[in-house]
């Protein structure tokens, strides 16, 4: 009888509230609608569980090449036999090749698709660079395109790629061979840009040449986005199939030079003695040797060697390859162990990056590999390089890094050196995400650059537990995501396409792993996680779907909202407190009533056994994130308490929580810590604080 | 001179993988407090991008957040400052007072203050804070009067705004 007597109630109340007949329903918008329309369907390929399926495949590119360095024209003339094996059930009728250096051909579309305007006035340098006689031309000049037999293959250029045109369809299982050659000019990297080139030096008329995307390559084929068909713009970076590589470059007999792959005629190009101490080099676990000095390099670059020789390598299951090559170039190294695995940290750098390079470089170095090895795989190459290439640019096993010193006296300050170490340790980690889980840089930025940022943080930490980090904590992102919301893409978007690059595709997505990590998921279930997509998307094609698919498989934690707030969106968090009631109990015979006391602030009138508040959380902010409030009592004793943001998905705008304690409460903050990056901080405290940031500052100024 | 040419200015832009803070915009937070009628100013702007600019401009080399900081540096920002920022209430320039700065992360907090402001109905901000040396710099204002905020994004060239109340 009661319960027909509640149901009763209950159908009155649903009526009356529905007095006038609602005509019009919405679609389920609800902040933790499961990703299902955003997340394609699972297939035997890629599984719910964010797995590589049964079926997963991919393709294979081996690589024979022969280039060539022209130093006195600055020229690379390369030739190279291409082995593409079709491992997919497809079967391809034509196969697409990338032809990066085209982006600076004369007739490149990258500038005709960036709007600019008349500048009142720039300077003489800046000028002749932006408004020269005669585009510089940068582009591949294709000499040949042959089959395997030497006849003629029929290929369509489009841009930065080329499309082979094949007599009869590649069948799956199947491998095609065929054969580049060409040449192009190289651009001054300092002068010009670009992600590979070469810096100039007056003294002694040098170039030290850091060298990528010097040849063509094939595009990704898969089942994601069929042949990779986004032309290279300059922004967006690459996507590329891993392949073995055997290289031969041919410098200037005077060159010291860095590459990826193992060398195989260390005593052709190394000097007994440099052999001597490389081999020193390589048993020395925690000490820089130096294989070739400062000294040497310096009474080397003096003069010009007129002959050549060559550097032969082979690289096994790389995706890409690039090398650097100088007469200029000091040499370092160390040996690094790596779950009793030896690996070799290198530096190459010029005079010009002493004492800075010798300092820390190959330490920055060693330090990534055992960083990212404990948190992800243990890093399966033979060695990574930096070298002094004043640019911020990763491939695998070489990287080229920034930094010179910066002092009158030769010296450099703490900004350089923490600079110098933080872009090497990232794009030393860049080995890790993309060289090795190798996503679509040109589809995704954040998938590289953002995971790497977050891990590059942890080994920031771990090289100095008091390095200066700028970028990845809740806070630092604040700024980027408070800001002009027209201005602002969601993670979820091309990297060619958004603005403000850096805070989209680095920091924010860097922010909210380390939310994820400290805050919503924990570090020991994260760190499971993550370390579970790394190895199980090593040397494979992961899309996001993966990632987030896995990040939640692995750890037991839907976080479909996250990714929708977070990657989806461009919602900000914003949590504050509305209001406070307080309540005691009075006990009847077999009732409990609460009694509001309403005095002013967060104190009873009146002692009692239990104190009951209600307190009204409010939410301006789009994001739903955790409630972390702290209590501080009265007698100065703090506690915390986290809701989890599930306490947002019946009402999204305020909810009401009972917080009960047999102590009074003097003061309630949200988000304490900062964790949340909560964009309004002025609705976190009750009660609220008179003073606000501004007068903080002016009473400590005044003291 | 071909057009063509001219659309070359953006391939010199460096294209870094690495990127660091890469965007450039400041934030000016103003707040009138009418009871104490002063008008709370506080300004973030990039650490590298103020030092970079402040060191040109004065031939100084500043070091901040680090043991060989400039010391009394105070006085290089107060004088940046009052040259590059003008308030204008009411169609009266103001004069403000620099109150100080801190650090925090990768940024630098300036606050300043304008006294004796009785009420404000309409509010003038020219804010050239960077735009010299960073043709790309972006200052969004915001401002509170009683309970209306109001923002507004400066640019180099449009750095100059009027707001009523």
């Amino acid at each position: 009888m009661r319960k027909i007597g509640f149901l009763m109630f209950s159908l009155f109340v649903v009526c009356s509230a529905y007095g006038q007949i609602t005509k019009q329903g919405h679609v389920n918008t609800n902040k933790f609608k499961q990703l299902k329309q955003e997340l394609p369907t699972p297939n035997l390929e890629r599984t719910a569980s964010g797995k590589p399926g049964k079926e997963y495949t991919q393709q294979k590119v081996d690589y024979v090449m022969d280039i060539v360095l022209d130093d006195a024209n600055t020229k690379i003339t390369g030739s190279e036999t291409i082995t593409y094996h079709n491992n997919s059930k497809d079967e391809l009728e034509y196969l697409w090749v990338q032809l990066d250096q085209n982006m600076r051909a004369a007739d490149s579309k990258t500038p005709d698709i960036s709007p600019n305007s008349i500048p009142k006035k720039i300077s003489k340098n800046r000028f002749n660079r932006a408004f020269p006689e005669e585009r510089f031309d940068g582009g591949f000049n294709i000499m040949s395109v042959t089959n395997k037999d030497g006849s003629a293959l029929s290929h369509t250029i489009n841009q930065t790629m080329m499309r082979i045109n094949l007599t009869e369809p590649l069948a799956s299982g199947a491998t095609f061979e065929f054969n580049i050659s060409w040449w192009y000019n190289i651009n001054n990297h300092r002068t010009d840009g670009g992600r590979s080139g070469y810096e100039h030096f007056k003294e002694n008329n040098n170039n030290n040449y850091v060298i990528a995307q010097f040849y063509p390559r094939m595009c990704v084929y898969d089942n994601v986005e069929g042949w990779q068909n986004d032309q290279f713009w300059g922004r967006s970076e690459f996507a590329l199939e891993f392949g073995d590589f055997t290289v031969n470059i041919t410098v200037p007999e005077d060159h010291m030079l860095g590459a990826t792959g193992v060398l195989q005629n260390e005593s052709e190009v190394l000097t007994k003695q440099e052999q001597k101490r490389l081999a020193k080099a390589r048993k020395t676990f925690g000490d820089v040797v130096i294989i070739r000095t400062q000294k040497e390099a310096e009474k080397i670059e003096k003069s010009k060697a007129s002959r050549t020789k060559t550097w032969k390598f082979i690289a096994k299951n790389v995706r890409d390859y690039a090398f650097a090559t100088s007469r200029k170039f000091i040499w370092d190294a160390m040996a690094v162990a790596i779950n009793g695995k030896t690996v070799m940290a290198y530096s190459l750098y010029s005079k010009e990056a002493n004492p800075l390079y010798g300092d820390h470089s190959t330490k920055a170095v060693a330090q990534t590999l055992k960083t990212y090895s404990k948190y992800t795989f243990d890093y399966p190459y033979h060695k990574a390089i930096s070298v002094d290439g004043q640019m911020g640019m990763e491939y695998p096993q070489i990287c080229f890094n920034p930094g010179r010193p910066d002092l009158p006296n030769g010296g450099y300050s703490d900004r350089m050196k923490y600079r110098m170490i933080k872009v090497t340790i990232h794009e030393v980690g860049h080995n890790f995400f993309p060289m090795i889980v190798n996503s679509d840089e040109r589809q995704w930025t954040w998938m590289d650059e953002g995971l790497n940022s977050y891990m590059e943080m942890l080994a920031e930490l771990d090289y100095d537990k008091d390095f200066p980090i700028v970028r990845g904590y809740p806070k630092n992102i604040v700024k980027y995501m408070s800001g002009d919301q027209s201005r602002i893409a969601p993670i979820m978007s091309k990297g060619d396409n958004v603005y403000s690059f850096g805070a989209n595709a680095y920091g924010k997505p860097a922010t909210a792993l380390w939310i994820l990590r400290e805050t919503i998921m924990g570090k020991e279930l994260f760190d499971h996680a993550f370390k579970t997509y790394s190895q199980r998307w090593m040397f494979k094609h992961p899309s996001p779907a993966d990632f987030f698919r896995t990040m939640e498989d692995a750890s037991g934690i839907d976080l479909d909202w996250f990714w929708r707030g977070w990657f989806y969106t461009t919602d900000v968090t914003d949590i504050g407190i509305k209001g406070v009631k307080k309540y005691t109990t009075k006990e009847a015979e077999n009732t409990v009533e609460f009694v509001e006391d309403t005095s002013n602030g967060l104190g009873f009138s009146k002692n009692a056994d239990k104190y009951h508040y209600e307190i009204t959380y409010e939410k301006p902010g789009g994001l739903v994130m955790p409630i972390i409030v702290e209590f501080t009592y009265k007698d100065g004793t703090k506690e915390k308490k986290t809701y989890p943001a599930q306490i947002w998905r019946y009402n999204d705008k305020e909810v009401r929580k009972v917080f009960s304690s047999n102590k009074q409460i003097e003061s309630i903050q949200i988000d304490p810590d900062l964790e949340t990056a909560d964009v309004d901080t002025s609705n976190n405290s009750f009660p609220k604080e008179k003073t606000n940031k501004f007068e903080k500052f002016k009473n400590k100024i005044k003291g | 001179m071909k057009l063509k040419t001219y659309l070359f200015l953006l391939l010199i832009i460096p294209l870094f993988s690495f990127s660091s803070h890469k965007y450039y915009l400041s934030l000016t937070q103003i707040n009138f407090n009418k009871e104490t009628k002063a008008v709370q100013v506080i300004i973030n702007v990039f650490m590298d991008d103020i030092e970079l600019a402040l060191n040109k401009d004065f031939g100084i080399d500043l070091q901040l957040t680090t043991k060989k900081e400039l010391k009394n540096n105070g006085i290089y920002f107060k004088k940046y400052l009052h040259k590059k920022l003008e308030f204008t209430i009411n169609n009266k320039i103001q004069n403000f007072n620099y109150i100080g700065k801190e650090y925090d992360g990768d940024l630098v907090f300036f606050y300043l203050e304008i006294e004796n402001v009785e009420n404000i109905k309409t509010l003038s901000v020219s804010n050239k804070v960077l735009t010299n040396h960073f043709p790309k710099q972006q200052n969004l204002i915001k401002v509170k009067v009683s309970k209306k905020n109001k923002s507004v994004l400066l640019t180099k060239e449009a750095y100059k705004t009027s707001i009523k109340f």
